[in-house]
């Protein structure tokens, strides 16, 4: 008898049902490019709306300390959806992030074909992200994971006509699927360890996992999902997927499937039955080589949408450092800290990449030099991408430096000398940081002296893509100088995932 | 809302809020852009002057409003004794630097930004002096930096501004990494983030003390620009339009004297501080030297008086060093002093290089008979520099010296002593360089705008009244005095 609280299903379902209705209408009204982005940010809209109750309901649930809204069998092993705290700001930046994207992909794909797939196609990519952190039993996990995957790989290489798109979109599908290969693995040993393939919140989940089988289960699961988390040494697809997808693409892989399919390895890895000390151990020293990977690399990269792509892997890296952190020492602000970050990131790194979009669609540009004294063309963007790329390094007061702040000050509390490493780590981490991103700001503004006599002119900017680039950069400013409201939304994550 | 707290909110609001129209106004703004940031750093200035009747009572005008509530973050600003000297100085030198600026930039349709980021430059500092709030006092200190960075790869002089303004963003920032780590492990030792809480005294382990007392100072000294982290400066302060030099010299330089007397002196006790007292007064003579030293081997007029403020600033720290009465007092007059004699040294500079086109003391010489009262301002900079009498930087090089002998290491002040028989050198090599000797083959000579004139005279005639009356300044100074190192002398 499938029942429960039908708000934990409604996004799913309007998202889905959504790109079904977009493609119909592609196929047999219009192709035109404007309508199908309205179209389509209107569903990301409507999910919006009626994702609404479900983050009320999960909010009133953990204040009662009731069970958490779920869908789907009432008995335990057939429940097939549960929120959150954690899925109620993953969908939600989700939701946010496709509202953006797509209204900015309403010019920003004039440029491409075949529109009447990409707008369905990035409809159930985020339905399958929404199931992907929703999910409340292994099997449905995996389902909605290849569903996000599949059609991520395809928007990888949307632009098929680029043998070097096709090859990113080809690696990934590959790393990808391995993946999730090691991932059907892992739930195969845990299945014949437990019996069941349920998997129960947190609070609820067994206690440290003794049989050889789960161990096992647990580590293919590391590293199964570890790949699509793009944790270091798993991430070599990621460079370039985000590299040579549409930028609008790339905004929401680095914005926030990564962070998603990384919010499943946490639940997946604590709800099994591995222990916060645990998770938290192995996480800190991931974090510690995706930081300085990401960081070293970038410095030497001299594409745009690479150079952001290593980004990613950095800041995933700051990420899973105050996560990891959080769960080693049992700080729960700490992981609030980690997911502000994430939300942070998601507003930012959105912003880099389409900021550097509007580059490639007016100015065919996509290495950093091509970027050279570009401001005097395109002001607005040469403004935003700073916001975006200044909030990156962490400049006050952009919300980049409040999250920072933030996790600081939260990895101290032990005090144990692993925590002054850990911020050693860290803090020279955002210094060489600054070693990519300050030259690529410069850049924009910076007329070579040569050339300064012929001032090159202004490219006025379709309000398609500068109403997303706008907003997105004031919310990154607000995320800086108001972070109160932001960091309350964070709250409960914190809590839930050391299962008090 | 009391009168002082409006006050402190106009110090850094209407500076911003003229950036902001600035800014917006773009290209329109070329003819009123001057005009604006003048009156606002006029506004600015004489709302920080307006502190001192409430400070001469005992109180101690604050304002507070949350801001991050769940954090534990106000903001929150804050005059006392201590932060008055430094922010009245900053106040009066960004005034001067917009002054000279009239006659200094040369107006386009991007003056706008120019004169707005000049503001927020001088927010920046402001702020930072005011700030009692951690993450507050870190945001304007990252401001001050960003301000000036933007102005010197937009404004700078030159193919290389771009590289050299990434340098000194680059190396200034590991020094602001320095303070946030020591800010961070505070905030977490004592769980508030405003200074009140620290200066009712924390007590951290020993090992953490030092810790964080070495980060301070370290990352307070980049700001400095002591040896050797002073490789920011020379390529910053040459580069970078002379408004910004005036501003980087005389004020931001003292931003890092204002951190490690706010951070490591007023909150640690005298004997937590104690063992750092000697490395400070031997950065401070090894600094002192070496910039005596490069400046005696530079020819371009700018690069020399950069280095002096690296030889300047070395006396500072050794003052600090002291942990004297006389010392500190002295090191933090000379702060005062020094901004007053920098940006005449610098301006006179600017009028000279306006004026003739060039800038190595080698092109130039015998200027004094076409160019009398620049060579008298610039004479009586370079005779103020060296410490001479009536001029007011003898008032505080004395003082830091007598605080040095007050000290166990006699050796120490002995050679700082003699140290400046180098600043005497470079000085008189700078002035004869320009205005004596003979004129070389085509120098001519412009007719110099009246906004470069002025503030030069002012300053000039600031230095000697400083120097014969310095009652008023003292006084203000010696107040801060029960602020450090609790109060015990």
């Amino acid at each position: 008898m499938v029942g429960g609280n039908v708000w934990v299903i409604v996004p799913i379902l309007c998202l889905g049902v959504g790109a079904f209705v977009v493609y119909l209408v592609a196929r047999l009204l219009t192709k035109e490019n404007g309508w199908l982005a309205s179209l389509t940010a209107g569903i990301f809209v409507a999910a919006l709306v009626a994702f609404v109750p479900l983050a009320v309901v999960t909010r009133r649930a953990l204040d009662t300390g009731g069970p958490l809204p779920m869908w789907g069998g009432e008995e335990s092993g057939s429940v097939v959806l549960r929120s959150d705290p954690g899925a109620v700001v993953i969908v939600g930046v989700a939701l946010m992030l496709g509202v953006l994207t797509s209204t900015y992909s309403g010019r920003y794909l004039a440029l491409d074909r075949r529109n009447d797939l990409y707008y369905p196609l990035l409809l159930l990519m985020v339905t399958g992200l929404c199931g992907t952190v929703l999910a409340a039993d292994l099997f449905n996990l995996y389902l909605f994971i290849e569903l996000m995957s599949i059609a991520a790989y395809v928007l990888v290489a949307f632009r098929r006509h680029s043998r070097r798109a096709i090859e990113a979109g080809f690696k990934y599908l590959v790393m990808g699927s391995v993946g999730t290969l090691l991932f059907l693995v892992g739930v195969a040993l845990i299945y014949r360890e437990r019996g069941t393939i349920a998997l129960p919140p947190i609070s609820s989940a067994p206690a440290d996992p003794t049989g050889l089988w789960t161990r096992a289960g647990l580590a293919f699961f590391l590293v199964g999902l570890g790949v699509k988390s793009a944790l270091v040494p798993l991430h070599t697809w990621l460079p370039d997927a985000h590299g040579r997808a549409p930028s609008s693409i790339s905004a929401m892989l680095s914005g926030i499937i990564i962070q998603s399919a990384f919010y499943a390895l946490l639940k997946v890895s604590l709800g099994t039955g591995m222990s916060a000390r645990a998770l938290g151990g192995v996480l800190i020293a991931v974090s510690v080589a995706n930081m300085t990977l990401g960081n070293a690399v970038a410095l030497v990269q001299t594409d745009t949408k690479r150079l952001l792509g290593y980004s990613t892997v950095a800041q995933t890296g700051y990420m899973m450092f105050g996560i990891g952190m959080g769960l080693y020492y049992g700080i729960p602000e700490a992981i609030q800290a980690g997911f502000f970050l994430l939300v942070a990131h998601a507003a930012m790194k959105g912003l880099a990449f389409l900021s550097k979009g509007v580059h490639r669609f007016y100015l065919d540009t996509s290495t950093l030099e091509e970027l050279r004294g570009t401001a005097s063309q395109l002001p607005l963007v040469a403004v935003t991408f700073t916001v975006a790329l200044g909030g990156l390094a962490g400049v006050p007061p952009l919300a980049g430096f409040i999250s920072k702040w933030f996790i600081l000050g939260q990895v101290l509390q032990p005090g144990e000398p692993l925590a002054y490493v850990g911020l050693a780590i860290f803090l020279l981490n955002t210094f060489l940081a600054l070693g990519y991103y300050l030259p690529l700001v410069a850049r924009l503004f910076i007329v070579p002296d040569s050339t300064a006599g012929r001032a090159k002119e202004r490219v006025a900017i379709s309000a398609w893509m500068a109403v997303p680039l706008v907003a997105t950069a004031a919310l990154v400013i607000a995320i800086g100088l108001y972070p109160g409201p932001w960091w309350a939304w964070v709250e409960g994550i914190g809590p839930y995932l050391l299962g008090r | 809302m009391t009168a002082e707290m409006i006050g402190l909110l106009t110090i850094l609001a209407v500076p911003v809020a003229a950036a902001v129209v600035l800014f917006l106004l773009r290209g329109r703004a070329v003819r009123f852009a001057g005009w604006i940031a003048g009156a606002s750093t006029v506004i600015s200035l004489a709302a920080a002057l307006a502190m001192l009747p409430a400070l001469y009572r005992g109180e101690v005008p604050t304002l507070t409003m949350p801001w991050i509530p769940a954090a534990g973050i106000k903001f929150s600003l804050h005059v006392d004794w201590l932060t008055l000297p430094f922010l009245v100085t900053e106040a009066a030198v960004t005034l001067v630097a917009v002054a000279y600026s009239w006659g200094y930039h040369h107006a386009d349709d991007r003056s706008g930004a120019f004169y707005g980021l000049l503001l927020l430059f001088g927010v920046g500092m402001s702020g930072t002096t005011l700030a009692d709030d951690m993450v507050l006092f870190y945001v304007f200190w990252e401001l001050m930096l960003v301000a000036s960075s933007v102005l010197i790869l937009m404004w700078g002089e030159g193919e290389r501004r771009a590289p050299i303004a990434l340098k000194y963003f680059i190396f200034t920032h590991l020094g602001s990494l320095m303070v946030l780590v020591g800010l961070i492990v505070l905030y977490d030792a004592t769980g508030t983030d405003t200074f009140s809480a620290l200066r009712a005294g924390i007590t951290l382990d020993p090992g953490l003390t030092r810790m964080v007392i070495g980060l301070f100072l370290v990352g307070f000294s980049v700001k400095m620009a002591v040896f050797p982290v002073h490789l920011w400066l020379p390529d910053a302060h040459t580069v970078a339009p002379m408004p910004v030099t005036i501003m980087l010299a005389a004020a931001m330089l003292s931003m890092g004297t204002y951190g490690i007397l706010r951070f490591p002196l007023s909150i640690f006790t005298r004997a937590d501080v104690a063992s750092f007292a000697l490395p400070m007064m031997i950065g401070g003579v090894v600094s002192e030297v070496y910039g005596a030293l490069m400046a005696l081997a530079e020819r371009d007029i700018k690069r020399i008086i950069a280095y002096s403020s690296v030889s300047q600033m070395g006396y500072i720290l050794f003052g600090l060093g002291t942990l004297t009465a006389q010392g500190i007092t002295g090191a933090t007059l000379h702060v005062v002093y020094h901004a007053i004699v920098k940006a005449l040294l610098f301006m006179g500079a600017g009028w000279v290089i306006k004026s003739t086109g060039r800038r190595h003391i080698t092109e130039l010489g015998g200027l004094a008979k076409r160019m009398p009262l620049a060579a008298l301002c610039f004479g009586i900079g370079a005779l103020a520099i060296a410490g001479m009498p009536p001029f007011c930087i003898f008032d505080s090089e004395w003082m830091i010296f007598s605080g040095g002998f007050h000290t166990a290491h006699i050796g120490l002040s002995v050679i700082t002593l003699l140290g400046s028989l180098l600043t005497v050198v470079y000085a008189a090599q700078l002035i004869i360089g320009i205005f004596f000797g003979s004129q070389p083959e085509g120098l001519t000579v412009k007719k110099p705008h009246w906004a470069i004139v002025a503030p030069t005279a002012f300053l000039t005639a600031l230095a000697f009244i400083e120097g014969v009356f310095p009652a008023m300044l003292f006084d203000w100074v010696a107040h801060e005095l029960p602020l450090i190192l609790g109060g015990q002398w």
